[in-house]
Parts: C-alpha cells; structure tokens; sequence
C-alpha cells in the first residue's frame, strides 16, 4: 500500500511528459485558433474530470479495472472492453517511445541505427513494466524528484534570458477570445490525464482521497502556458511554426557557463530521456496489467499463474515488435498519429468513466434491491 | 534419567558410535558400586574444567551420593536421556558421566576457540568504539546486551545446517519489531536446507527471495554499535556462531552508505559525509561510462576546451576507448585483488609496481590517455568511500554494465542504464519491504517511539 502522494506523481509525470506527446506543437498549429481560449476551458473540464473519476475510484478501494469490470459483467462485455481501453495506454507508450527515438536521432545519436536505438528503450522498459505496481510508483518517485530541481533551473534559465520576448508573449495573448476548437481542447486536457492511470494503481492506494485539487488544476495551468508560451517567446509568433519539436529548440537556444556541459540541450535531453522512460514504463504497464485482466481465467489460481506469464511474453514480443514496425514511419505521419491519438485520448477517457460509473450503478442498484 | 537395562548400557552404545576417535577419553572414576564411567571428546571439553569441576570433588566428596547431587545440581547440567542427545552433547564438548545407579547425566564442560574481542578490520570509524564481534555466539550475545539493555530484548536460538549444526540467535526488540517480518524470518530459517553455513553472508543468500541479485538486501556488519542502533530501530539481528559478523534485516540501500560515523558527528558534518558517500557512488559507477560515451558518441556534449583536451590526450591511443577503459579497469580490478590476498610484507610492492610503474609507462607508451589514468585512480578511491563491504562490490561489478550500456548506446546508454538501475532497486525488497526508495521515512515510527519511551514530547 502507498500513500496518496504517489497520485500527485502520476499527474505530474503526465503534465510534463505533455511536451514529448505533441502537445506543445498541436497548440502552437492552431494559435491563430483558439489555442488561448482552449488551455483556459481545458483546465475546468480536466478538473471537472479528475474529480469525478477519483471519486469513482474511491467506490472501488484497493481495485483496479479488471477487477471492476471482470467482477460486475460478464465476460463477454468486460473482456473485450478491457481490451479496448488497453490500447489508449499502448499508444501512449508508443507515442512517446517513438517520439523520443526520433528527437535522440535528430540531436543526440545521429550515427547509432534507429532500430538499436528503439531496442535500447525496448530493453529497460519491457524490463520494467512487468515489475510490481507499487515499485513502479517508488521508481517515478525517485527519478522525478532528482529531476525537478532541473527542470526549476531551466525555467529560470528561460524566463530571464535576455533573449526571451516578451513581446511576442503579448501578442499571442491578444488571440485570447478566439473560438476554440475540439482537438486543441482535447490536447490541453492531455495534462490532466494522469488521473487516469489510477485504472490499475488505484489497486496500491490504501485510501485514496485527493486533496489540494486547486493545486493540480494550478500546476496544470502553469504547464500549459509555459509549454505553449515559452517556446513562442525564443522563436517569435511566427518563426515557431518551423520547428518540428519546439522545446528542444528552445532548450538549445538556452547557454550556460556553469558546467562542463555547455548546451542546455543536453541536460534538458537527460531530463527528458528519464521521465519518457518512466512514462513509457507506466503506461505499458497499465497495458499489461489490463491485458492480463482480460486474459485470466476466472477460476484456478495455479492457472491463472501460468497464463500471466505467456501474457507478459506475448505482450513483451507484440509491444516491441509494433514498435520495432512504426519506426519506418515519417515524422509527419507521426504527427498526424500523435494528433489523432491526443483527439481520440478524451473520448476515450469519458467513455472509460461512463463505464465505471454505470457498474457504479449496477452495484448500488444490486444491494438496495 | 533413565534405568540402564540388561546388556549394553547407554554409555557402551556410544562408544562404540564414537570408536576409532583418537580424541575420545574413557574414564572409571573408583570401583564397584562408588564407581562413575565417564565419557568425553578431548579436542571438545576443557581439560581445566575436567580435572577441577567433576574428577577432584569426586576424590574430595564423602560419598556417591553427596557426588551425584553436585553433578545433578551444577549449573549448566542436564539428564541424558535417548543416545542422540548423548550423542549430540557429546560432539558439543559436553561430559557424559553414568553412575553405577544407571542415571545418566551430561555435564557441560565445553571448550570454545575463538579469538578474544579485538578491533573491526573491516568497518573503521575514527572515533567511537572500536571492539568487533567474535567467533563465539555467547560472547557476541554479551557485546550486544550489554549495550542495549532493556526488557524487550529477546534473544532466540535456532540452528542451521545439517552438518554444521551452527548456533543462530535471533535478537530483536519485542516492542519496536515488526511482527510479520519475524514470523516470515523464521519461516524461512526453517526452510534452509544446506550442510553447512560458514558465513553470516551466506545465510543472505539462502534467505532472499531470488537468487540472482546485483545488490545485496541484508546488512552483515561486524560492529556492535551498528547492530544495537538497527535492533533499537525495529530490526532483527542474527547472530551467526563461529563466523564473527551479524545479519541485519531488514535493510534498505540507505543503510548500505551509512557509517557509525555519521551519528558521532555533528549534524552538519553528518549529512556532508553522506553526501560525499553518495558522490563517490554515482562516480565509481558511471564515471568510465561517461569516459566511453563521450570520447566515442557524443564528443560535442562537452565545452569545445575539454573536447579538444580529451582528444589531445588519446590522440596516440590506437584502439577504441571502451578497451581502452576495459583494460585499465580490469588491470586496477587485478591490482586490488593483488593486494588484498597477498602477504602482508609482499603488499605494498604489488601497489608500487601496478600503481606508479604500470600507469605512467602505460602513460607514456601511448597505451592509454592520461585522463584515462586519472578517471580509473578516481574510481577506485571513490569505490572505497562505500563503508560496507558487500555493497562495494556490488557497485564494482555494476559499472561494468554501465560501460557496456555506453559502448552500445552512448550517453543515451547511461541515461537508459540509470533508469534501469533505479527501476531494479525499486523493485527489490528486503523482507517484504521496499528496499529503496527517496524519502524512507519507514522507521519514523519506530523514532517517535523511542521518544516517547524517553519521555521526549
């Protein structure tokens, strides 16, 4: 059992990883369009859902969804459903898996394979997401606490550069009262979207109760704008469009005399290379745990010990082998994926909650009955 | 107590069980109906003991039976009753001594060699105490009792392995342990199948749930102070007869880089070595790594001065850094195993020789670069800054993984072998608890406690 600390880790490494997931770019796409009107509107539907799904989740002590569901339907309904809404997190993982290999290729390893590469991710993260559920949580943990005092001093370092516009911050302020549109709201609610991977960790918590609600909605509202704005006051409201990945430009532009490193790219790199990893490593791992959810037997327990295991390989060969296939893929086509996908995602997560909340139903109905 | 039947008596069973021992010792101490047949291993019982305790009171007493009661009564005797209890105490230094009335008693005259209380060789502080644990269970159960002295102190006594048959005692703080934990530890003594138990080390390995780990999860220390401190904060020690260490469980990897040390001081200085321990981990560990994938990957990572530097330096090393690292750190693996099993009196000329001669002719030859020498001279001092030793070679056999990770990946590799390494700590666990994780406020409870034992508010 953990404490309720480790929730606010979930939803931090979720806002943060927002910059690797497209996020900032599909924003920036469509600043002429609403992106403004669509960050501030994001942050009461995120809250709005956050709260709800919690709460759900709270009906449900120490379970995660397949127990939900495998326990309140039948097999025919929850199996496959379990299996749909596996997905959502596969493309999480992969999105940011690829995404990361092709920033590595652009600015790091241009003289390594792609395909090594992405067995290197492959390796540390099929080792991992087959861990228990509380250790991934310790791991997120450590890792973003040793990370945070960075990611403070690269924002300082940003904010008071004297090369930052605030100018151009101005200016894109005046398109506040554009209409927005669906998918750049969908894409500011991507922040919020840690919540939702309490659909297994919920099994760790003892007692969830999330206080300080203001202080994510907060937390996410600052991300946003620093991830929208933030590059747009290094490359100006119209240079930005040019860039494919849009903080790692503006992290490069960023100089500092204090180490033997030089470009704050490449700190910026390690920073980023850690918290991708552990992304990609709960995210697959909400996958293979729902796989295995869908998966199981019933009955017989010495069974069911059998079948995790041909789950876990089986997955482990199907993740990296899909993997392994979408790195022929453009960036461009990338990005479409990551678009859909960042569209799809808050569907997904609505209809994920709907479910939860008709069992919710289905249960109440049953015992006052 | 038991009637000798007709034919042959306990006593003629057991020596012939035990015939064709040189040290075995057969005595008639007088005759006929005053007479007792007596029984021992030499090479096991004290001889003083012998002589002074049950031979001379038997010349000196008036009769058998004033005799038989002083045998009876003298602490530390018992009654012999079945021949594999004779047998056992017997092969422990016990004297086995049968009246001509057939009873039967086993009088404990045991001699233990081991060597007296001296100081730690392998856990030095500077200041603070310097006496270390012994071979012998007793005495070690003295050096920790007399240290912690309370009414909760329990002190259990099992054995393990078939044919060592060593003494394990389990001490642990009644109030302060957790209960689930000892219930799972003695599970698990029970479960150890071996024939011999030789090191407190060993007893880790058969105690933990996998075999194959990279670190280890129990503390084996040496120090008395260190395991009175982890038994006042909940733990259980295992006290190991005839290896001179103890087992602390459960542990966390905290434990591991901390020295007795770091409570002798002042706060401030306290947390500076720790952190210190710390730096000298992350270097021994990725310092190479960060050597390979920066000379061969990503040279541009650095400020174009100790770019060029490093490239200066290599410019006459003819094969890749990686075997260039390799066989420098593999000559230094060499060079402190050298001098850790040589003679005393040999010692410092292997380091003189490997050290001073190797390097700088290796220097100089154009084998390897001179920033080469300094970064594995540095992996080596900050290696020894671990204070426990089983973690030290833990964290000597993980860099090699990191090396290797950079020779394959780059600096993308560490990044990828740090997140690996962390992954892998945290999903280990000592006894059912996490082994390492960034705030282990774990034994707060166990703190506020203490406290409140002490009357503090």
């Amino acid at each position: 059992m953990v404490k309720n600390k480790y929730f606010y880790y979930l939803f931090l490494i979720t806002a943060l990883i927002s910059v690797i997931n497209y996020v900032p770019r599909s924003l920036i796409d469509r600043r002429f369009d609403g992106a403004m009107m669509s960050i501030l509107i994001s942050i009461p539907i995120g809250t709005v859902l956050l709260i709800l799904f919690t709460k759900l989740m709270s009906k449900f002590p120490q379970q995660g969804l397949p127990e939900i569901l495998n326990g309140n339907l039948s097999g025919f309904v929850s199996r496959p459903l379990l299996v749909l809404y596996s997905t959502i997190w596969f493309v999480a993982g992969l999105i940011t898996i690829l995404a990361f290999v092709d920033i590595t290729m652009r600015y790091i390893s241009s003289d390594v394979p792609s395909y090594i590469v992405i067995l290197g991710f492959l390796l540390i993260i099929c080792f991992s997401m087959r861990m228990r559920t509380e250790s991934i949580l310790y791991g997120l943990e450590v890792l973003l606490v040793l990370n945070l005092p960075l990611i403070i001093y690269y924002l300082l370092k940003g904010i008071f550069n004297p090369y930052f516009s605030w100018d151009a911050v101005r200016q894109m302020v005046t398109y506040l009262w554009d209409i927005p549109h669906y998918s750049s709201v969908a894409k500011s609610t991507f922040v919020f979207t840690g919540y939702i991977n309490l659909a297994i960790f919920n099994r760790v918590f003892e007692n969830l109760k999330v206080r300080h609600v203001w202080l994510i909605s907060l937390t996410a509202l600052v991300t946003l704008l620093i991830a929208f704005l933030m590059p747009i006051g290094f490359s100006g409201v119209e240079g930005i469009s040019k860039h494919v990945y849009p903080w790692f430009t503006t992290a490069d532009s960023l100089r500092t005399k204090a180490f033997i490193i030089e470009r704050v790219l490449f700190l910026f790199y390690f920073t980023y290379l850690t918290f991708s990893l552990v992304s990609a490593i709960t995210s697959w791992h909400i996958t293979l745990e729902l796989l295995k959810g869908a998966f199981q037997s019933k009955q017989g327990k010495d069974q069911g010990k059998n079948t995790k295991k041909v789950v876990d390989w089986a997955c482990i060969i199907i993740f990296s082998g899909i993997t392994l296939l979408m790195d022929n893929l453009n960036q461009y086509t990338m990005y479409k994926v990551g678009q859909i996908f960042l569209d799809v995602r808050l569907i997904g997560e609505i209809m994920l909650l709907a479910t939860i909340f008709l069992v919710f139903r289905k249960l109440k109905r049953g015992r006052s009955t | 107590m038991r009637i000798r039947q007709s034919g042959d008596s306990l006593l003629q069973q057991l020596s012939q069980q035990l015939s064709g021992n040189a040290d075995l010792a057969q005595k008639e101490l007088g005759r006929g109906a005053d007479g007792v047949h007596m029984l021992y291993l030499k090479s096991m019982s004290d001889s003083s003991i012998v002589s002074r305790y049950v031979i001379t009171p038997f010349y000196e007493m008036k009769d058998i039976l004033a005799y038989e009661s002083y045998i009876e009564n003298y602490p530390g005797t018992t009654v012999g009753k079945d021949e594999k209890t004779l047998l056992e105490n017997v092969l422990k230094g016990f004297i086995c001594l049968e009246f001509e009335n057939g009873h039967i008693y086993l009088f404990e005259a045991n001699k233990n060699e081991s060597s007296p209380v001296s100081d730690g060789q392998t856990e030095v502080i500077v200041q603070g105490p310097s006496d270390a644990f012994t071979e012998n269970l007793q005495v070690n159960i003295n050096l920790i009792r007399h240290r912690y002295q309370s009414e909760h102190l329990k002190a259990e006594l099992t054995v393990v392995g078939a044919k060592s048959r060593t003494r394990v005692a389990i001490m642990y703080d009644d109030v302060r342990v957790d209960k689930a934990i000892l219930e799972e530890l003695r599970v698990r003594l029970e479960g150890i199948k071996v024939d011999l138990i030789q090191g407190a080390g060993e007893l880790d390995k058969h105690l933990s749930d996998t075999k194959h780990r990279l670190f280890p999860t129990v503390v084996v220390t040496e120090r008395p102070d260190r395991a009175v401190f982890n038994l006042s904060e909940g733990k259980i020690l295992l006290v190991v007869d005839t290896t001179g260490y103890v087992v602390i469980l459960p542990s966390i990897f905290n434990d591991y880089l901390t020295a007795m040390d770091d409570k002798l001081q002042l706060p401030i200085s306290g947390w500076f070595l720790k952190t210190i321990r710390y730096f000298g981990l992350i270097i021994s560990t990725i310092l190479p790594a960060i050597y390979v994938a920066f000379t061969s990957f990503n040279p541009e990572v650095w400020k174009v001065q100790i770019a060029l530097l490093v490239a200066g330096s290599r410019a006459s090393v003819p094969y890749p850094s990686y075997l260039e690292v390799f066989i420098m750190l593999v000559l230094m693996e060499f060079l402190t195993e050298a001098s850790l099993r040589l003679p005393k009196s040999i010692g410092p000329t292997a380091t003189t020789v490997g050290g001073l001669i190797l390097g700088t002719a290796a220097t100089e030859a154009g084998l390897v670069s001179n920033i080469m020498i300094i970064i594995v001279s540095a992996v080596a001092i900050s290696n020894f800054v671990i204070p426990l030793n089983m973690m030290m070679y833990s964290i000597r056999v993980m860099k090699y993984f990191f090396i290797i990770f950079a020779a394959v990946f780059g600096l993308l590799g560490i990044v990828l072998g740090l997140v690996g390494v962390v992954m892998y700590l945290c999903s280990l666990r000592s006894f059912g608890k996490p082994y390492f994780k960034i705030f282990a406020l774990d034994q707060w409870a166990n703190r506020v406690q203490g406290g409140k034992e002490n009357g503090q508010k």
